[in-house]
């Protein structure tokens, strides 16, 4: 049985603070509304020179998806016709710069920065734990047991900070939990985030458990799922490859699901009418999270590196470029949404580019959805008049390349 | 309005991404390749929905007639 009392608070707080550690690196300083700006470059032309974090007229250096390369040129592209138009053509938009170059560590080596046949192999590989069908698996398994223990951890205090105490640990416990990781270890994973070796030195065992009897989880599908090589071999991964999979998986669905969470949360507390009209129907939850993804994702921009020289737009982008793909502002653009700059739970659903698109779409966007959905309705089920504490300052929405809540003070009732 | 859709399998990477706008209209198979439900409980407006959310554009609607 899970103990979640082996969740250090403080420890937590520190891992999961935007402005502090890896996190200050992309931009978590960056505390003003960049939607404004993002529009009237969008209105301006679709595609403008520079990253998007000069273009924000953020002052310092920023590191992300395709940051720094200094040594090339960069492109931002604003319009959703042109975003979707890159995520679309992954040949002349590949997602890594040096495809075909010795291997590097870490998300370096993952599918994250495959291209063509090789990425559809390892994808397809896990992609049936992903689809929409195991979304019950995932709940049952891990998630819902998760998020009730954490309420329970708070549920009498008669307040709690939501961003740290509910959102940061469950994308983090139900991807530790599906690897069979240990609660008291699941921190320790995500300090590890920063150095693959000490991943894997934490992985290994279980990899090695699950190839001697597997079970009922992620790791297991991975020791136990075979692909065929061009010259019609089939193989398992190796240990090595596991490696890469948890560590893409934990680099990609934590953090992200975290600030997302965060976002939606801070959202509708600041829009009391609009928390409580959710409560009352539960059919408006999945369009508030879809609202929150389309409205803030958490991470607005990932990069594409161009194989050869292109018109983009009317503007030439020379091979070896960088383009930064501005989700954030296309999410925006008035071609697809009326009003977009306004959080309306009521709009008809359009896709939007919040998990990206093209062949490397989220991964895990069932399971993030899966997550947030639990987390809103068991808060909506168990803490009466949820709402935020006057007496505290209200939660903001800040950072430029990973966007998120800073803390959601809440009381209830 | 009559209309059919098609899914081309080679495109296809189960980002699940159509069932979540019409998921009276498409399913996964065992591959997670996404297959057509026939009949579709959908109105055509979801089903344009998925078909313009699929991230490889592996779905073609085809509209006959008013
Ligand atoms: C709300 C939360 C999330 C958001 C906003 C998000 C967003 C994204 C985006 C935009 C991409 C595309 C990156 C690119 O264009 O290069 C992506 C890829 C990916 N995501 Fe997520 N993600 C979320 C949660 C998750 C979760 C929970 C998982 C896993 C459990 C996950 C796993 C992945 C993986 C593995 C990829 C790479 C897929 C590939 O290269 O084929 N994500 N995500
Ligand atoms: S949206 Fe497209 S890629 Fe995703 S499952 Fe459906 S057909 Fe396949």
């Amino acid at each position: 049985m899970t103990d979640l009392k082996a969740l250090d608070r403080d420890r937590i707080r520190t891992l999961f603070d935007l402005r502090t550690g890896s996190n200050a690196w992309s931009g978590g300083d960056f505390i003003d509304d960049p939607h404004p700006i993002w529009r009237r470059l969008r209105e301006r032309a679709p595609v403008h020179e520079g990253t998007l974090h000069r273009l924000t007229g953020y002052p310092g250096e920023a590191l992300f998806h395709g940051l720094p390369y200094p040594e090339s040129p960069h492109f931002t592209v604003f319009s959703l016709e042109a975003c979707e138009g890159i995520y679309r053509d992954p040949e002349l938009f590949a997602s890594s710069p040096n495809a075909g170059d010795p291997r590097h560590s870490g998300v370096e080596s993952s599918m994250l920065m495959m291209g063509g046949a090789e990425h559809r192999r390892y994808r397809g590989l896990v992609q049936p734990s992903f689809v929409p069908s195991k979304v019950r698996w995932w709940m049952t398994n891990w998630i819902e047991e998760t998020v009730q223990l954490l309420i329970d951890g708070f549920v009498d205090d008669g307040r709690a900070e939501l961003n740290v105490d509910l959102c940061a640990a469950i994308p983090v416990l139900t991807i530790t939990g599906s690897f069979g990781v240990p609660v008291e270890q699941a921190l320790d994973i995500r300090e590890a985030l920063r150095d693959p070796q000490q991943v894997e030195a934490l992985i290994a065992p279980i990899v090695a458990a699950r190839r001697e009897a597997p079970e009922d989880d992620l790791i297991s599908v991975l020791v136990e799922a075979e692909y065929v090589d061009d010259d019609g071999v089939t193989h398992r991964l190796t240990d090595a490859e596991i490696h890469t999979f948890a560590y893409l998986l934990l680099a990609a669905g934590s953090g992200t699901t975290w600030k997302q969470m965060g976002i939606t949360l801070a959202t509708l507390l600041n829009r009391p009418e609009l928390l409580a009209r959710i409560r009352d129907d539960r059919d408006l939850v999945r369009a508030a999270i879809e609202e929150s993804t389309r409205w803030e994702p958490t991470d607005p921009m990932f990069s594409r590196w161009v194989t050869r020289d292109v018109d983009l737009h009317g503007v030439h982008v020379p091979k070896g470029s960088v383009v930064h793909i501005a989700i954030g502002a296309a999410n925006r653009d008035p071609a697809r949404w009326d009003d977009p700059d306004d959080f309306d739970v009521d709009r008809p659903l359009k896709p939007s580019l919040a998990f990206g698109s093209g062949p490397h779409v989220c991964l895990g966007m069932h399971v993030a959805r899966a997550e947030m959905t639990t987390a809103l309705n068991a808060l909506l089920d168990r803490l009466p008049n949820l709402r935020l504490d006057p007496d505290a300052e209200p939660p903001q929405v800040i950072g430029l390349y990973e966007r998120g809540a800073m803390d959601i003070p809440v009381m209830w009732g | 309005m009559a209309w059919s859709v098609t899914v081309d399998r080679d495109r296809c990477i189960g980002s699940g991404m159509c069932i979540v706008y019409a998921p009276g209209t498409f399913a996964h198979d065992a591959e997670a390749k996404a297959v057509v439900l026939d009949p579709s409980t959908d109105d055509l407006a979801a089903v344009r929905t998925a078909v313009e959310g699929c991230p490889t554009g592996a779905l073609q609607l085809t509209e006959e007639g008013e």
